[in-house]
C-alpha cells in the first residue's frame, strides 16, 4: 500500500539541483516587466496622477492609473470578497503607505523603474488610524464611507445563559491579550504573469487558490471564467500569504493595457510587507470557574486591526471567532469577534490563521487560572479537555477528538512530573505547555479527474498547490492506493484551471483531507469501471472481481486476472477516465454562531522547556515536544516535516516576530530588522509525535504544532519567574522588564 | 548604461559576457547564463537563497558585483551533480528530507558543501553556527542538520 510509507517528495531531484520551476524563473516571448508606484502616504486624497510622461519614457510600453478604468470596456476597478471596496490601483484616495497608484510595463526592469519617478501625483494627506484603538475613537476618519466606525465585519457567537453561568462560578479571572502585525515571508515573492490574447486571460501565478484568482480575474474583466486560464507552479512558500487573490489584479489590468504581450511582476522583499500582514489582535478573555477548577462560563472579545481593505477578513474574522474559545467544556460562552479598518496593508490568513493568535491568549489563560486556582496545569486542562461525542460551543458534536493524547503526548517527552534541574546563577528554568483546535473551511469542495493509459500510467489532474507541504506527494500515494497501482505509475499534473478541476483552495490545512478524499472517490470509479470491463472477459459477475496492484482478479480464485493494461487493451481502449469529488456544506448561523463550524476540528499541542537568563531576559527554548492529530498518516516522512517545521514557524512570532509601524510606514520591512527563525533560534531538541487514530479520515497537519508554541514558552517562563507576559513577541527587552517590574513590586 | 566586458569562470566552465558595471553575479547567473538554482529571498544578504561558492567560500551572490568574481571559481548548485549523479550532499538532503518548499535549497546545499570541505566531521554546535546564515522559511532545519551530519559520515 503506497498510503503510509514514508517516501522522498516526488521532485526530490529537482529540489536538491536548482531545478524546481519557480514562478521566478518563468519568462515568456517577448515578455514585460512591471514596478508598481506605491502611495508614500497612509491615508490621503488623491488630487492629480498623471503618467503621460511615464508613457514616453524609453522602453515602457504602457503605464497604468485609475483613470484607464474609465475607458469603454475597461475591467472593473473594485473588487473584494464582500464588499467591493478594494481598488486595483488607488483613484481618488490612498489608505495605506504602500498601496499601488500606477503600474508600468517596460522592456527592461530598469525601465520599468526608472519610468515610475516621472509618474505626477498630488496627495492631500488625511488624518490617518493605525490601530483599532484609534480607528474605534469617535469621530476617527472612516476608511470605507459604508462603515462610518470601521468596524466591518463582526461575528458572533452565543451558546447559554452568561448571566446565570457567571453567577455560579467561584471565581471570575479576566485577562487581555495582544498579538502584533506580523509578515508571512515566503522568501519567494509574490510574483504573477499575465497575458491577453484574443480576449483570453492566462495568468501564472504563485497561488494557493488558482479557481478563486480565476474566478475574482474573470468577474473584473467581465468574462466567463473559462476566458480566464490559471497556472500556478510549485511555490517557494506560502504560509496563507498567497491563500487570497493579491498581485494578479493588477498585472493582468496592465497587461490588458498592454494588448498581447506578457507582463511579469515579481515583488520586492520590502514590498511584501506592504501586500499581506498577519493581523494584529486584542483579545479579552473572561472565564469563570468552579474552586474545582470546572468552568461555567467564557466570553471572549477580539478586536482584529484588518488594515485598510477586507481581503480575506470576512472569512477570517468569523474563523477567528470559533478558534478562540479553545478546546475545553464550557456550558455558556459568548464571543464577539470584531474587524477594524486601519491605514495600514490588509491582513490575512498567517501559518496557524487565527489560532495563532486566539491559541496564545486562551492558553496563556488558563494557566493563569491554574495559578489562581492553585491547580497543576496539566491537571486543569485534563479535567476540562473535550472528549469525542461531546458538545463544542457552535452546539455541534465533536468527532474523533484527541486533544487529551496530544497534549500527553508532549507532556511524556517532557518528564513532566520530575522536579526541574534548576542551573546555579542568573539562569532559571521553567515548563509550560499548551493546546490548540482549529477549524478548517466550512463550506468548500474539491474535485480531480483520474486516467488510466494503454500503458497503465496514471495520472492524477489536480488543482492542489505543491507548496513544498508536499501535497503533490501525499496525494500521490493516495491516487496509488486508490486505483490499485504502484506509485512509480502516478504522475501529477496541476494546477491548471484549463485542465485541472474545481478546487476551492490550499490552504487551512484541508487539501489532504478535501483532495485526498475527491482521490479517493476518483480512484474507486475508476476500479469500477475496470472491474465491469473485465468481468465479461473474465466470464463472471463484476461483484466477484476485486482489483488491486494493477490487476483485476475474481475474489475467490485471484489466479484468474486480467491485468489494467490487458483490460483495456481487449476492450479496445486507451484511456479511461474518472472524476472524483468531495465537498461539504456547513457553517453557522451569523446571528448566534450555532451550527457547524468545520468538517473535523485539527489538534495540536506542545509542551517546553526554556532557561532564562534573568540578567538579560532572553530566553532559550531548551527542549519543544509537540504533537497533532493525523487521522491516517499519508506519508510519516512528510507528515512530520510539517509537524517539526510549525514549531521551528511558531518560534518567530513568539519570540521576535514584529512588523514595526511609525506612522503608518513599516520601518523593518526586510530581513535584517524583521527576523525569522535561523538554525540558532530553534530549540535545542525538538519531539514531535503524529497520533494516529483507527479507520481514522486523513488531517490535515500543516499547521496544528504552530499555535502552542508561544503560549507553551509564555507559560514555561511563568514558571520560571512567576511573571505573566501577555503582549507577543517574547522579547528579552519585555521579560527583563517583567522581572524588573517584579523585583520592584517586591521591594 | 555603461557595460563591461567579463569572463567568469562558472562550474569549471569559461563564460564572457557583456553586461552592465552593475550586474550583480545573481542576475548574471540567472539572467545571461541561466543557471535558476540561485535565487533572490530578501536581496540583502540576509537569507542565503542566492547563495554561490566563491573559491569555496559561500558568499550571497546578490551583494556581489559579477566584475568582483572574475579570475575566480564560481560554483553553483547546478555544478554539484556529476554525471547525472547527485553530489553527496545533494543526496543527503533528499535522503533526509532536508527541505519543503526548497527555494532555500540550493544555498543550503552550496552552503553544506563549504561546512564539510572546512569542518569534514562537524558536530552539531558547529553546524547550527555554519548554516545559520542561511534561512529556510519552511522550517526544515532538523533535517538539514541530519542531512549534515549523513554527508559528513559519507565523505
Amino acid at each position: 500500500m503506497a498510503v503510509g510509507k514514508p517516501i522522498p517528495m516526488l521532485d526530490s531531484v529537482a529540489r536538491v539541483t536548482g531545478a524546481t520551476p519557480y514562478m521566478v524563473n518563468l519568462r515568456l516571448p517577448g515578455m514585460l516587466f512591471a514596478r508598481v508606484l506605491r502611495s508614500p502616504l497612509p491615508h490621503a486624497r488623491i488630487i492629480r496622477v498623471n503618467a503621460s510622461a511615464a508613457e514616453q519614457a524609453p522602453g515602457v510600453v504602457a503605464a497604468l492609473t485609475a483613470a484607464d478604468f474609465d475607458r469603454e470596456g475597461a475591467p472593473v476597478l473594485l473588487y473584494g470578497l464582500k464588499d467591493k471596496e478594494q481598488p486595483i490601483v488607488a483613484r481618488d484616495r490612498v489608505r495605506f503607505v504602500g498601496e499601488p497608484v500606477a503600474l508600468v510595463a517596460a522592456e527592461t526592469l530598469e525601465a520599468a523603474e526608472a519610468a515610475l519617478l516621472l509618474i505626477d501625483v498630488e496627495y492631500e494627506e488625511l488624518l490617518a488610524v493605525h490601530t483599532v484603538d484609534a480607528a474605534m475613537q469617535p469621530g476617527a476618519p472612516a476608511l470605507h464611507e459604508q462603515y462610518p466606525d470601521n468596524c466591518f465585519v463582526h461575528a458572533k457567537l452565543r451558546h447559554g445563559d452568561m448571566d446565570a453561568a457567571f453567577a455560579q462560578a467561584d471565581e471570575i479571572i479576566e485577562e487581555t491579550f495582544t498579538s502584533p502585525l506580523a509578515q508571512q515571508t515566503s522568501l519567494e515573492p509574490h510574483t504573477t504573469i499575465a497575458q491577453w490574447q484574443g480576449g483570453a486571460l492566462t495568468v501564472w501565478t504563485a497561488a494557493q487558490a488558482p479557481y478563486m484568482v480565476r474566478n475574482t480575474l474573470a468577474e473584473i474583466f467581465g468574462v466567463a471564467p473559462e476566458s480566464v486560464r490559471v497556472i500556478v507552479p510549485p511555490l517557494g512558500g506560502g504560509y496563507g500569504g498567497k491563500g487570497h487573490i493579491r498581485i494578479e489584479p493588477m498585472v493582468a489590468a496592465l497587461a490588458w493595457k498592454v494588448g498581447g504581450r506578457p507582463v511579469k511582476l515579481s515583488l520586492t522583499h520590502a514590498e511584501e510587507f506592504v501586500t499581506v500582514t498577519k493581523h494584529a489582535v486584542s483579545i479579552t478573555i473572561k472565564t469563570g470557574v468552579k474552586l474545582d477548577g470546572a468552568f461555567t462560563a467564557r466570553q471572549v472579545t477580539l478586536h482584529w486591526n484588518g488594515g485598510a481593505y477586507s481581503d480575506a477578513s470576512p472569512q477570517l474574522i468569523p474563523a477567528g471567532m470559533v478558534r478562540s474559545v479553545g478546546p475545553y467544556r464550557i456550558p455558556a460562552v459568548h464571543v464577539d469577534s470584531y474587524g477594524y479598518y486601519t491605514n495600514l496593508p490588509a491582513a490575512a490568513a498567517y501559518r496557524g490563521a487565527m489560532s495563532s493568535q486566539t491559541t496564545w491568549a486562551y492558553e496563556s489563560h488558563m494557566d493563569t487560572i491554574a495559578h489562581r486556582l492553585g491547580l497543576d496545569p496539566l491537571q486543569l486542562r485534563l479535567k476540562n479537555l473535550l472528549h469525542s461525542g461531546e458538545q463544542f460551543a457552535t452546539g455541534e458534536t465533536l468527532h474523533d477528538v484527541h486533544f487529551e493524547a496530544c497534549l500527553q503526548a508532549c507532556v511524556d517527552q517532557l518528564s513532566w512530573t520530575k522536579p526541574i534541574d534548576q542551573p546555579d546563577g542568573a539562569l532559571r528554568r521553567g515548563r509550560g505547555m499548551a493546546v490548540m483546535m482549529k477549524s478548517t473551511v466550512a463550506t468548500s469542495r474539491s474535485q480531480c479527474r483520474v486516467t488510466l493509459d494503454g500503458q497503465g500510467q496514471v495520472t492524477l489532474y489536480t488543482s492542489t498547490v505543491e507548496m513544498g507541504q508536499g501535497a503533490h506527494t501525499a496525494l500521490a500515494q493516495i491516487t496509488a492506493e486508490a486505483v490499485g497501482v504502484p506509485i512509480e505509475s502516478i504522475t501529477v499534473v496541476g494546477p491548471d484551471t484549463a485542465i485541472t478541476p474545481f478546487d476551492s483552495t490550499t490552504s487551512a490545512s484541508r487539501a489532504t483531507n478535501m483532495m485526498g478524499s475527491a482521490v479517493l472517490a476518483g480512484g474507486a470509479k475508476l476500479k469500477r469501471r475496470l472491474i465491469e470491463l473485465a468481468a465479461p472477459l473474465l466470464e463472471v459477475e463484476p461483484d466477484e472481481l476485486a482489483a488491486e496492484d494493477g490487476a483485476v482478479y475474481v475474489t475467490n480464485n485471484p489466479q484468474e486476472r486480467l491485468t489494467y493494461i490487458e483490460t483495456l487493451g481487449r476492450n479496445q481502449l486507451d484511456r479511461l477516465e474518472e472524476e472524483g469529488e468531495f465537498a461539504t456544506k456547513l457553517g453557522l448561523d451569523p446571528q448566534t454562531g450555532q451550527g457547524v463550524a468545520t468538517p473535523h476540528w485539527h489538534q495540536g499541542a506542545g509542551a517546553c522547556e526554556v532557561e532564562i537568563d534573568t540578567e538579560t531576559g532572553k530566553v532559550r527554548v531548551v527542549n519543544y515536544a509537540a504533537a497533532s492529530f493525523a487521522g491516517r498518516v499519508v506519508n510519516p516522512r512528510l507528515a512530520k516535516l510539517q509537524n517539526d517545521g510549525n514549531v521551528i514557524f511558531g518560534m518567530g512570532p513568539a519570540l521576535f516576530e514584529e512588523m514595526i509601524i511609525d506612522g503608518g510606514q513599516v520601518t523593518n520591512a526586510n530581513l535584517s530588522d524583521y527576523m525569522i527563525p535561523s538554525l540558532l533560534d530553534i530549540p535545542e531538541t525538538l519531539h514531535s509525535a503524529l497520533i494516529e487514530s483507527d479507520h481514522g479520515e486523513f488531517h490535515g497537519i500543516g499547521e496544528m504544532t504552530l499555535p502552542p508554541v508561544a503560549p507553551a514558552i509564555a507559560n514555561a517562563i511563568f514558571d520560571a519567574l512567576g511573571v505573566r507576559l501577555r503582549d507577543l513577541p517574547l522579547t528579552a527587552e519585555k521579560i527583563l522588564r517583567a522581572i524588573m517590574e517584579q523585583t520592584h513590586g517586591n521591594d | 548604461m555603461e557595460t563591461i566586458d567579463l569572463h567568469l569562470n562558472v562550474n569549471g566552465s569559461e563564460h564572457s559576457l557583456t553586461v552592465p558595471a552593475s550586474r550583480t553575479l545573481l542576475d548574471a547567473l540567472r539572467d545571461d547564463l541561466g543557471l535558476m538554482g540561485a535565487r533572490e529571498g530578501c536581496g540583502i544578504g540576509m537569507c542565503g537563497a542566492c547563495t554561490a561558492l566563491i573559491d569555496g567560500h559561500p558568499i550571497s551572490s546578490c551583494l556581489m558585483l559579477a566584475a568582483q568574481a572574475v579570475g575566480k571559481h564560481i560554483i553553483t548548485i547546478e555544478g554539484l551533480a556529476e554525471d547525472g549523479k547527485l553530489g553527496p550532499v545533494q543526496q543527503a538532503y533528499i535522503d533526509e528530507a532536508g527541505f519543503q518548499c526548497a527555494y532555500c535549497t540550493s544555498g543550503f546545499v552550496l552552503t553544506t558543501v563549504a561546512l564539510l570541505s572546512e569542518h569534514p566531521h562537524p558536530n552539531e554546535e558547529t553546524i547550527r553556527e555554519y548554516l545559520s546564515g542561511n534561512l529556510c522559511r519552511c522550517g526544515s532545519y532538523l533535517n538539514i542538520v541530519r542531512a549534515t551530519i549523513a554527508a559528513s559520515l559519507k565523505t
